[in-house]
């Protein structure tokens, strides 16, 4: 094949664009010099979940605190050196402490802190970093999940109840292995259906909802009519379902995740939303920079490895709990049940586990 | 052609005697349920519209990676217009979103000569880019409930229907007898069986679903026997040829891309607003790649890639609704590597045959001693499936012969 004379050679110049979250820059106070830098997780700002959530601790910290901000955003599929990139700007900046949002982060984060050993830093939902200088902000999901679970045994006719998890992760199987055992230690009899969207590494199972919703559809015509989504974006599939089982004569009650999902679902979604298992990302931000500001590290022994140090926050500490919204909890007369098992997770007489039965 | 039809719909019926088989025998009653033929269909749609767009590019001669980065376009104007406008809006703006990617496409392979794979993977890393951006400018901070950089609020409905008298459907308000669904509710074996098949394949379908359905013999017809369609394939078999006949070549191959990239957008409207109720950042989730692959196999014609897609659709659908259906499918699997065994050895292949026969015992041997299959097991049969299934239907691939090679005018070839 001969080319015609005239080549024409047109050069594509991909330029990747950095979709940097806006820069959010409170006015600097004389009094403190004290500069926060918080990395949010995939999604960024206005996610209305977990990243809003920590950006709300990170106000709260700003007003109250008076500190300094700054934020940057991961990209989807953006690569590992790009987070890293983006925490090493930050530490270079002067900014410390730096939070990074999410388990995303734990590679990114082990790094720059080995690389920064003066700078604080804390990484929210890992705990696998043993560096003097990082704090592993982590949750007590099997605790809300157990609570999730007392609600749905209790709330479910059938006794057929269905959990909807995004990726097949440990973090995610701690969800799990609450949500079942809150329901088998409210009603013996009770099944519950478990299903992943995907299985790692393949991590799409966060934010497809037409799949969670043909697994969810899966659920109801096998009769379940409880069903618990702890499946990021994908949940939706989840709530959807949910309005048309209900329109076809089935009702379905839905459990959110990490915020309280009632807020921001849609009309139709909200009759059949039961309650949603809300993780306080903002108390663990806030906790973390008002510790560093009066020179205090957030640094207990997490027991799950030498050198790992942070805080769990639990249901004790106000770190995980259910959403009252909507009121179904009341109006169903389940409120009772989940604050007495409450009661009996704080004061260790129940104690929930972290990994689902085999 | 009587003859083939005839033997086609032989295949089907054995085919569905296997299947209510292997139901009454392990009791997986998804296995021919209407739920999981409903949520096959919802499944397989976006992907065989992939592939339908791969296929109108690459018989063109114009290779079309960037059919992901296209569907991705088509989500997000799907949830942006969907939500503003009402549904068929959104998936009137996915189709031009589509073809706007397309065009890129068009003018860098078919204009300035670009490689093709070159420019389809630019438009892949691109399109994510571009929607996250507009996202941000109009999610970002409006107060709209659900809305937010990765997602768009929810859309509404587009509303369904089912055949009149034979799958419930409402005809001006009436609602009609449920036929099948009532037979299949009855529990007699076969006929009750292909009765939900059927229900689940012609009830409660979205009225994008048919459309989308009717694309394909429309494609068919478009391509093997209009003018339009000779000249389209001319110009992927022997553009020199063509232009020698007076075909504009250039005009051609732009028309099929565009047409491409139409089609990658409708898929994006169709996972947008009728699979799901919303734009979600990576909702696509590679159904793009499958969709081209599904055209590969398919052997670049639309009856092979929608058969590509249903059975990827199909076991996608049983893993997801029931782990225990894809343990008993194994029994399904083994019966028809059994009867492919008798096939092979009738046809003289004795050591096909052969090798046949002990992949079915092998399977067999899976499903008698474990009980139950792992969950990451579960998640790849859908792609195991159609891959072992199109690798032994399909084994001669013949591409447009010059798929994918830059074509100059006045060039010689």
């Amino acid at each position: 094949m001969r080319l015609s004379k005239r080549v024409l050679t047109a050069a594509i110049a991909v330029t990747t664009v950095a979709l940097a979250a806006p820069a959010a820059m409170a006015p600097a106070n004389a009094k403190t010099t004290v500069k926060v830098g918080l990395a949010f997780d995939i999604g960024g700002r206005g996610d209305k979940s977990f990243n809003d959530s920590a950006y709300a601790g990170l106000v709260k910290a700003q007003k109250l605190l008076k500190v300094v901000t700054k934020t940057v955003s991961a990209t989807a599929g953006g690569a590992a050196t790009e987070r890293e990139d983006k925490l090493r700007l930050l530490a270079q900046a002067g900014y410390n402490p730096i939070i990074a949002v999410g388990f995303l982060y734990a590679d990114s984060v082990k790094k720059v802190a080995t690389e920064f050993p003066k700078t604080r830093f804390a990484i929210i939902d890992d705990a696998s970093i043993a560096l003097p200088n990082v704090s592993s902000l982590v949750f007590a999901e099997e605790q809300g999940s157990y609570l999730a679970g007392v609600a749905a045994a209790k709330a479910s006719k059938s006794g057929k109840i269905g959990y909807i998890g995004g990726v097949r992760i440990p973090l995610l199987q701690k969800f799990e292995a609450g949500f079942v055992a809150g329901v088998k230690a409210t009603r013996k009899s009770a099944t519950v259906d478990v299903k992943y969207v995907s299985e790692p590494p393949d991590f799409t199972g966060f934010a497809d909802p037409a799949k969670a919703k043909v697994i969810a559809k899966g659920m109801t015509d096998a009769g379940a009519d409880v069903i618990y989504s702890a499946a990021g974006g994908s949940g939706k599939g989840n709530f959807e379902n949910a309005t048309e089982a209900s329109a076809a004569g089935k009702p379905v009650w839905t459990i959110g995740v990490d915020s309280d999902q009632y807020l921001t679902a849609s009309a139709a979604e909200k009759k059949h939303m039961l309650t949603s298992m809300v993780k306080h990302v903002d108390v663990a931000v806030f906790d973390m920079i008002s510790a560093f500001v009066k020179g205090k590290k957030v640094a207990d022994n997490l027991g799950v490895g030498a050198g790992i140090t942070g805080r769990r926050y639990n249901l004790k500490n106000n770190g995980v709990g259910l959403a009252t919204s909507g009121g179904y909890l009341k109006k169903l007369k389940i409120a009772a049940a989940v604050n007495a098992a409450a009661a009996k997770i704080k004061t260790g007489v129940i104690k929930v586990p972290t990994v689902p039965a085999a | 052609m009587k003859s083939r039809s005839m033997r086609w719909s032989a295949y089907g019926i054995l085919g569905v005697l296997v299947f209510s088989l292997v139901r009454a025998i392990t009791g997986s009653s998804d296995l021919t349920s209407v739920g999981t033929f409903n949520a096959a269909l919802l499944l397989a749609i976006p992907i065989a519209l992939a592939g339908l767009g791969g296929l109108f590019s690459e018989r063109a001669g114009v290779v079309n990676i960037g059919l992901e980065g296209m569907m991705v376009m088509g989500t997000w104007a799907a949830g942006f217009w969907g939500y503003q406008r009402g549904p068929w809006m959104g998936i009137v703006m996915a189709v031009i979103f589509g073809t706007i990617a397309a065009a890129v496409h068009a003018v860098a392979t078919i204009s300035f000569g670009v490689d093709h794979v070159v420019s389809g993977v630019a438009i892949n890393l691109i399109a994510p880019g571009i929607v996250r951006y507009l996202s941000v400018i109009v999610y970002q901070d409006s107060n709209i409930p659900g809305a937010g950089p990765t997602q768009s609020p929810s859309v509404q409905s587009i509303g369904s229907n089912g055949l009149p008298f034979l799958s419930g459907g409402h005809v001006l308000g009436w609602q009609s007898p449920d036929l099948l669904g009532s037979i299949g509710a009855k529990g007699w074996f076969f006929i009750s069986d292909i009765s939900r098949i059927l229900r689940g394949l012609t009830g409660d379908v979205s009225y994008v679903t048919m459309l989308c359905l009717l694309l394909f013999p429309l494609s068919w017809y478009l391509l093997w026997r209009t003018k339009f369609g000779l000249r389209l394939r001319s110009a992927g078999e022997a553009p020199v040829a063509a232009e020698s006949l007076g075909v504009n070549v250039y005009r051609v191959k732009y028309i099929g891309v565009l047409i491409s990239g139409a089609l990658a957008g409708l898929a994006g409207g169709f996972l947008a607003i009728v699979a799901s109720s919303n734009y979600q950042e990576g909702q696509t989730g590679g159904r793009g790649f499958i969709g081209l692959a599904a055209m590969l196999f398919g052997n670049w014609r639309p009856g092979g890639l929608l058969m590509g897609s249903a059975l990827f659709g199909f076991s996608d659908a049983l893993q997801l609704r029931a782990s225990d259906a894809v343990h008993s499918a194994l029994l399904v699997i083994a019966i028809g590597f059994a009867v492919y065994a008798v096939a092979q050895w009738r046809q003289g292949r004795r050591v096909g045959g052969a090798v046949t026969l002990a992949l079915g015992l092998g399977v067999f041997a899976l499903f008698t001693y474990v009980k139950e299959l792992p969950g990451p097991f579960v998640t790849m049969t859908p792609y195991v499936t159609t891959l072992v299934v199109l690798s032994l239907a399909t084994q001669r691939l013949r591409m447009p012969a010059k798929d994918g090679v830059p074509y100059r005018k006045g060039g010689d070839s």
